[in-house]
């Protein structure tokens, strides 16, 4: 008993799936980063007129033997190109298209596909050995959470399963039971009350602005400053030229054909990349004259062209936490928004009184977005405005990359390898007497 | 000895063969006692000095530094001293499930027997059960229906009585929206009202009772307080402050009025103990009519004494000596007084002289505090004349006879009628300072 009881925890050899709107995030539970990172993309390549109307469910079990060709493909004409390496290949015909939508799993037979990816060739180990611990989002609707259920325990025969609101595991993952989790990802941002391990799903508040908001206005921003966002996949070779020169490069021969959406797909990575190298949150609420004195961030993009970003780094994100700015530069999204901030109050002054202090306590940052440089710094300087005086503010994120990237996947390791948790899972016993219904229960 | 052995490094015991206890637990390993002849310790040395002497075989002490020994090393820990014992991936149940499902995990197979480990951690909130009978004889309330009660005890068994949860996760669709206090009152009511059920009619049981209103008060409360708004809270800061001054105000008026109070009653006293030493008779009877005379007060006005207790011979003039804790204008005014009476600063230290040239000389002091007392009555009664005048134009401010006839006689002489007419005027006094509108205020 020594032994096992030292540290509280208990291995049995669970995997943790994380999933989000940009990626599936996947590995061992007990471990401290995840195996893989999938993105939440697929490419489908369907050839010629054959339609789709081949597949049946029966064939796609059949089809689980690891695909040598590093593509899962459920019938002979529909082709799955799934994971970064093969995404990012040039292909004919090929359509990218994301099985999420709202933070919640829409297309099942593309989530079926990356699942069947993962299993093959990440974890390359049998479904059934494995229990399985599943993020989800919070506001996950119950149809959706038994669908998922199903999916694991019919196809996959995964021994046991369990789901978790990836906020609650966030709020693990940072040594917290108690708090209010404030997660920027790719298609929102929220905040989302934590109480003891459960979330108050009648105080959560989310506001569409996140990273691919950010995404969507520094490409308005290029395109309307002449920018060529060439996507590199297009770029044979190009000259050095000087700063705010036109670009000077050579189109690859031989590319073929791609999909408009494939190509979209692209140019967004290089925009991404300008977001994360060159974007900041300013300390302070924006202000032209303070952020010109602020040097300036040499960029050069995939084409060769280049030059020095100033103070537009800065008010691009700036909406993230004032979305009234947004409206003066002309753009759709008005002042109805609210900004980070203000999602936190809102959320908080929905929740009992009893329970503020202890949220304010601990207001745990994570998701990608967060990465935007002085987003926590922001936030926090926000708050403090907005609450009072007397309630103690304390601000949590991880400073380290890997640690708030992957927040709600390491809460999920760590939950998934405690010893007393081993007593929550739905076995695959208990799915059997019971149905898929037992999620909605054993899961709060 | 042991120690001084030890930091020297002398007869070390061997050195036990390190096992895992000897690590974790070094407070259980017992050192085998000493069994060098040990010389007796002269009487009032000291045991640091004489365990320089005589710490073995007295041998002399080395004169360079040796290393012989291990000297201050750490031994270096031997751990895996034992065989290694193997892990294996084995399959385990957990007592704390239903369902009996089984896991694996790695485990060592010398513990293969025994329980999951775990499984004494699975702790449940006990939530009391209702048959219908019950529900139907003492439960029912008419805001609640059956489906709504068993409802909240679902939820209460389901998130361990996390109320705030459990409204969160209400039901409401089906039941109307509650409040927290609601559901407590509601859970709560129906555990006491099963408990008094269950109770054997011999010894009551303690019911813990609810207070709904309480809590909702309570709720309120805070709401409005987190509410408050910026400058709700620096309103409120700066009436706080108000507050204080206004309070330090009058800490000091109440001051300068105990003050005054304390020289009045002193020389009322004083007066009056001088008329009783005539008149010993009535002397109970005056002190009957003024019982708040206090003796301490008296002397914290006068000068105070202080008695020759020390043991040893003393000259009597020593006790003609002024306190240090007369200060130096005191000591001057008494000075001026007495060359003004003509008496001797120093007279010969009889008995009779050394008891009434100090109990003079505390007359004197107190005649002083009264006189300046006066002054700064007077004074604020001269400045708030000026304000008076100058706020109405025209117009003169009538003191009352009280007070102003009470000023000339005594300034001049404080006699013992006219002290309680004084007493009251300058009562009178304060009471204009200290009421509030009057703009002297400070």
């Amino acid at each position: 008993m020594s032994a096992g009881m030292l540290y509280g925890g208990d291995e049995i050899g669970a995997l943790v799936f994380d999933i989000g709107h940009y990626s599936l995030r996947v590995g061992y539970a007990q471990e401290d980063t995840p195996k893989a990172e999938i993105p939440a993309v697929v490419g489908v390549v369907e050839d010629g007129n054959s339609v789709a109307t081949l597949k049946t469910d029966g064939m796609e079990i059949d089809e689980k033997k690891p695909d040598l060709t590093n593509v899962s493909s459920s019938t002979t004409d529909t082709k799955y190109h799934i994971d970064t390496n093969f995404l990012h290949v040039a292909r004919k015909g090929m359509e990218v298209s994301n099985y999420m939508k709202d933070g919640m799993i829409e297309d099942w037979d593309l989530f079926e596909k990356v699942l069947d990816y993962t299993y093959a060739k990440c974890i390359q180990s049998e479904s059934e050995f494995h229990p399985v611990l599943m993020s989800e989002a919070p506001w996950n609707v119950r149809n959706k959470r038994e669908r998922l259920t199903e999916l694991m325990f019919e196809k996959y025969n995964v021994p046991a399963f369990f789901l978790v609101k990836n906020a609650v595991l966030a709020a693990f993952a940072n040594g917290r039971a108690t708090g209010i989790v404030v997660d920027s990802g790719a298609t929102h941002t929220s905040a989302v009350p934590v109480q003891d391990g459960f979330v108050l799903t009648q105080a959560i508040v989310k506001s569409p602005l996140g990273g691919d908001y950010i995404s969507m206005q520094c490409k308005n921003y290029l395109q309307e400053n002449d920018v060529d966002l060439v996507p590199s996949y297009l770029i044979g070779s190009k000259e050095v030229v000087k700063e705010r020169e036109k670009a000077r490069w050579v189109k690859k021969r031989n590319v073929p054909e791609v999909t408009t959406s494939w190509h979209n797909y692209m140019t967004k990575k290089i925009v991404q990349d300008f977001q994360a190298s060159v974007l900041q949150v300013s300390e302070t609420p924006y202000d032209e004259k303070t952020v010109s004195s602020i040097p300036t961030v040499h960029y050069e993009f995939p084409s060769g062209y280049h030059q020095d970003f100033g103070s537009e780094r800065f008010r691009i994100p700036e909406a993230l936490f004032d979305p009234s700015v947004v409206q003066m530069r002309g753009g759709l999204v008005g002042n109805t928004m609210l900004g980070v901030g203000h999602i936190v109050t809102t959320s908080v002054g929905m929740c009992d009184v009893d329970v503020r202090p202890a949220l304010y306590g601990s207001v745990v940052v994570t998701g990608g977005n967060s990465f935007l440089q002085g987003f926590p710094e922001r936030l926090n300087r926000d708050l403090s405005v907005r609450i009072p005086s007397s309630m103690r503010l304390k601000l949590i994120s991880a400073n380290g990359c890997a640690e708030r990237r992957f927040g709600a996947w390491i809460g999920g390791s760590i939950l998934a390898s405690i010893g007393t948790f081993q007593q929550m899972w739905i076995s695959s016993q208990e799915y059997e007497e019971g149905g898929k219904g037992q999620v909605e229960r054993k899961c709060p | 000895m042991a120690d001084v052995r030890d930091i020297l490094e002398l007869e070390r015991p061997p050195t036990p063969e390190i096992t895992k206890e000897a690590i974790l637990g070094p407070e259980k390993v017992k050192k085998k006692p000493l069994t060098t002849k040990v010389s007796k310790r002269p009487e009032g040395m000291h045991r640091e000095v004489f365990a320089l002497l005589y710490t073995d075989n007295k041998d002399a002490p080395p004169i360079f530094p040796t290393n012989t020994g291990q000297g201050y090393k750490q031994l270096k820990a031997k751990l895996g001293m034992r065989r290694v014992r193997p892990w294996r991936w084995m399959p385990f149940t957990n007592p704390a499930r239903s369902d009996g499902a089984v896991f694996h995990h790695w485990k060592r197979t010398t513990d293969e027997a025994k329980d999951y480990p775990f499984a004494k951690f699975n702790k449940q909130v006990p939530v009391p059960t209702y048959t219908d009978t019950e529900y139907l004889q003492h439960l029912h309330n008419d805001s609640w229906s059956r489906q709504e009660t068993d409802h909240l005890f679902d939820l209460c068994r389901r998130f361990d009585l996390r109320f705030i949860v459990i409204r969160d996760r209400w039901d409401r669709s089906r039941f109307p929206d509650r409040s927290v206090e609601d559901l407590k009152e509601r859970y709560y009511d129906i555990c006491g009202t099963l408990n008094k059920l269950k109770a054997s009619s011999s010894h009551e049981t303690k019911i813990y009772v609810f207070d709904a209103d309480h809590e909702r008060r309570r709720k309120e409360q805070l709401k409005r307080i987190f509410e408050r708004t910026a400058e709700q809270i620096e309103e409120e800061q700066t009436l706080i402050n108000e507050l204080k001054k206004i309070e330090a105000r009058k800490k000091e008026r109440e001051k300068k009025q105990q003050d005054l109070q304390k020289l009045i009653t002193a020389a009322d006293c004083q007066a009056e103990t001088r008329k009783s030493e005539k008149k010993l008779t009535k002397k109970k009877l005056q002190h009957q009519i003024r019982p708040r005379v206090d003796p301490s007060v008296v002397e914290a006005a006068g000068i105070k004494f202080p008695d020759f207790k020390g043991s040893g011979v003393s000259l009597r003039s020593q006790r003609m000596k002024l306190p240090a804790s007369v200060g130096q204008k005191r000591t001057k005014a008494i000075e001026q007084l007495l060359q003004e009476l003509s008496i001797e600063l120093n007279p010969m230290p009889t008995e009779d002289i050394c008891i009434h040239f100090n109990e003079l000389r505390s007359d004197m002091v107190l005649l002083y505090e009264l006189k300046s007392a006066l002054a700064t009555c007077e004074y604020d009664l001269q400045t708030l004349r000026h304000q008076y005048e100058a706020l109405n134009p025209g117009k003169t401010l009538v003191v009352p006879s009280s007070i102003s006839g009470n000023k000339e006689t005594s300034r001049n002489y404080v006699s013992a009628e006219s002290e309680t007419a004084k007493q009251k005027g300058i009562s009178e006094i304060i009471d204009v300072v200290g009421s509030p509108g009057t703009p002297n205020m400070t």
